[in-house]
């Protein structure tokens, strides 16, 4: 009867036994399990770009922390640095720095001799390519400031030059100093021997998270600390810009404007303007900060209003996102009772959206902070050496450059020291982002509501 | 029989509360209520009963204008509380909507305390000259809102943490706090489950002494239970509009039969 009525020529039942899996059932558990596969592929060639980017950037950049230190004690001639002995300050200031660097060469060629160190070089002059150009700045603040130190022994800890601090972290070889006009293989012998007497010697160097950023041929004074006053600068312009007009703008357009052309225009071009490339915003900037408002080049006050014109659109977006997140009960809950729009929103509305753009006002500064290409056309980005800024309207407005500024400027230099330091660098930075990506994250955990 | 029973009482209340006359409303080009003329009585409870869709809640939100919110929504006509034209330009939505509370469908306290969200309304509406006068008034809404009992130690925790019914006995508490004469009602039990639905339909009856209450509920067992008055609602019109005894016993129209005995809607 079965047979008779379906077309079913084999005569076997139509559905199969459930123990045995059929072939197409087959053909699909298959696919799923590609895709899966090709998912765990995805996501695992992520993970190793991840780690081989972390370790590259630690093997390189952990270096930078380290510098190596010449202690030795210098003999304050009195005959070179006061030569009418009455330790008049502005007589003492006369002396250069030049007047300071055979005094310091005098006492390393010593130590060198005290170690009992063979070596050819006899002569203190030869003492110049150990010691960083920085000792003799050291050396004479230090007289400036305490000028009766003149006539004592006094005991100094200065950077060596770059060329010693490569050779004890491997990046100077003695096969490749036949090229190396600054360093040769007597000096080489000679910081062997110091290192075993324990006058040379390498250990943590805060100058370099602190300092102020060094000439070419001093890689090894470059810290990244001023730059970082600048970033922090430009942040705070940013944050008390963007997050007062990108919080206001997006309240009003999500609670109190009208929907019409108009408002539709201005939504389609927040959304691009968040795609524009930074460095359009850069131009922008040079443009109307600098050739028409005449503010200052290279100050981190243009580079806040540059990257608070980046980061508008973010925030702009991300609030309107948490905004339109609250439910509308909320505010009808508001309405209904009496509130008028405005309390309804800075009462029931803005508290409860808070965690959301608190986030998304993070994630626009970590952006802005990590954002160079601006800052090119606005002057941050080259070889600016300031000393700390002595208070927020310097800061604001003295040449000042920014972290990745900062990093950019070290990797193009020739120096394969400042190589290093960029790593370093980006070490800190990258300190700074994951820090306050954290912070996005725990506010969003800490505060976020569900309904 | 428990509706039978209040009727008993309602002879003398004949004062018109509320009263629209041609009102019109219209959703960018939808043609939403077309030309309702109603009286609503004060200090009794008035349903509107129909199918989804009628435009019963429409036209409960014009009068608190709730549907100023909505860009699109247009409302024509006239509608009357206590004889003050409530469209008129120099009424401001604020102050209508504290005399004319509302409570929704869904039950929305804010996110905040217990204390909170009764004391929200009075507050902003400058009701209580000090803390004393506040918990006063506090208070005396949780008790109107039948849930002060179940509340009163715990006034701080947040308002979110109470159960369904609890909640929408403490938005109807929330909207009689700022004092009003009118208290729109949309749908408030349709999330609850039968027990919440018998305490807060007990509460709506209890508060008819004081308020006049407006409640749009999908099912005719409530309005026959809790409303002295019911107006069915069709496709935008006002079909037919009487005591509920006579619409529920003796309709006079016949699509207000055929939604009574479930024949459309």
């Amino acid at each position: 009867m079965t047979d008779a009525s379906l077309p079913n020529t084999a005569g076997a039942p139509k559905s199969g036994s459930l123990h045995e899996v059929d072939a197409r059932t087959k053909k699909r558990n298959a696919a799923e399990k590609r895709f899966r596969m090709y998912g765990v592929a995805a996501i695992a060639t992520g993970i190793i770009f991840l780690l081989v980017l972390l370790f590259a950037i630690l093997s390189n950049g952990l270096g930078a922390f380290q510098q190596t230190f010449i202690s030795v004690p210098v003999y304050l001639d009195e005959a070179k640095l006061d030569k009418k002995g009455n330790r008049n300050i502005d007589d003492i200031k006369k002396v250069s720095t030049f007047g300071y660097n055979p005094l310091i060469q005098k006492a390393v060629l010593k130590a060198v001799e005290d170690a009992g160190i063979e070596t050819p070089l006899k002569k203190s002059k030869n003492m110049k390519a150990l010691i960083s150009a920085s000792a003799a700045a050291q050396v004479r603040q230090a007289v400036i400031d305490n000028p009766a130190l003149i006539g004592q022994t006094v005991e100094f800890r200065f950077l060596a030059s770059s060329r010693v601090d490569g050779y004890l972290k491997g990046r100077v070889h003695r096969e490749l100093l036949a090229r190396d006009k600054n360093i040769d293989a007597e000096h080489l012998d000679i910081v062997d021997g110091l290192k075993e007497v324990g006058v040379v010697k390498k250990s943590f160097n805060p100058a370099f998270i602190f300092g102020a950023d060094a000439s070419e041929s001093r890689a090894e004074q470059a810290g990244i600390g001023v730059s970082m006053i600048g970033s922090l600068f430009m942040m705070l312009v940013v944050l008390f810009l963007a997050l007062p007009i990108g919080v206001a703008a997006s309240i009003y357009l999500e609670e109190f404007a009208p929907k019409n052309r108009w408002t539709d225009l201005i939504e389609v071009n927040i959304s691009n303007l968040a795609a524009v490339p930074s460095i359009v915003f850069g131009i922008l900037g040079l443009a109307v900060f600098i050739q028409f408002m005449h503010l200052p080049q290279s100050a981190p006050l243009v580079g806040g209003l540059v990257l608070t014109l980046m980061t508008l659109p973010t925030i702009i977006i991300s609030t309107r996102a948490s905004l339109k997140a609250v439910p509308p009960s909320i505010r009808d809950a508001a309405l209904g009772v009496g509130a008028s729009k405005m309390q309804s929103v800075f009462h029931h509305v803005l508290p409860l959206a808070a965690p959301g753009i608190l986030t998304g006002t993070i994630i626009g500064l970590a952006q802005a902070l990590g954002e160079t290409a601006p800052l090119l056309l606005i002057g941050m980005v080259g070889y600016i050496a300031s000393n700390p800024p002595g208070g927020v309207v310097e800061g604001l407005m003295s040449p000042n450059s920014a972290m990745p500024a900062q990093i950019y400027e070290w990797a193009k230099r020739a120096d394969p020291a400042y190589y290093e330091r960029a790593w370093g660098g980006i070490i800190i930075l990258l300190i700074f982002l994951v820090s306050m990506n954290t912070l996005a994250v725990l506010l969003r955990r800490r505060f976020e509501r569900r309904w | 029989m428990y509706d039978t029973a209040k009727l008993g009482t309602d002879v003398n209340q004949n004062e018109t509360k509320i009263s629209a006359r041609n009102v019109q409303v219209y959703y960018g080009d939808t043609h939403a209520i077309k030309d309702v003329n109603v009286d609503i009585e004060a200090k009794s409870v008035t349903a509107f009963i129909g199918p989804s869709g009628c435009g019963k809640s429409t036209f409960l939100r014009c009068i608190n204008r709730m549907n100023d919110t909505i860009d699109v929504c247009r409302v024509e006509g006239d509608i009357q509380i206590d004889g003050e034209d409530i469209y008129d330009k120099r009424v401001d939505p604020v102050q209508l909507r504290a005399k004319v509370g509302m409570v929704f469908q869904k039950p929305n306290p804010f996110p905040k305390s217990i204390y909170d969200n009764i004391a929200y309304g009075p507050r902003i509406h400058g009701l209580a000259k000090n803390k004393a006068e506040l918990d006063e008034i506090v208070e005396k809404s949780l008790r109107r809102g039948a849930i002060w009992n179940e509340v009163k130690d715990r006034l701080h925790a947040p308002g979110t943490g109470l159960s369904g019914g609890q909640q929408q006995r403490l938005c109807i508490a929330r909207a009689v706090a700022t004092e009003p004469e009118v208290l729109l009602m949309d749908e408030p039990c349709s999330a609850l489950d039968p027990i919440a639905t018998a305490q807060v339909e007990e509460l709506i009856d209890e508060l008819r002494d004081q308020y006049s209450v407006v409640i749009v509920t999908h099912s005719m067992q409530q309005a026959a239970r809790v409303s002295q008055k019911t107006a069915f609602f069709h496709l935008g019109n006002l079909v037919e509009y009487g005591d509920t005894s006579q619409i529920f016993t003796n309709p006079k129209d016949e699509r207000t039969e055929s939604y009574i005995t479930g024949r459309i809607g």
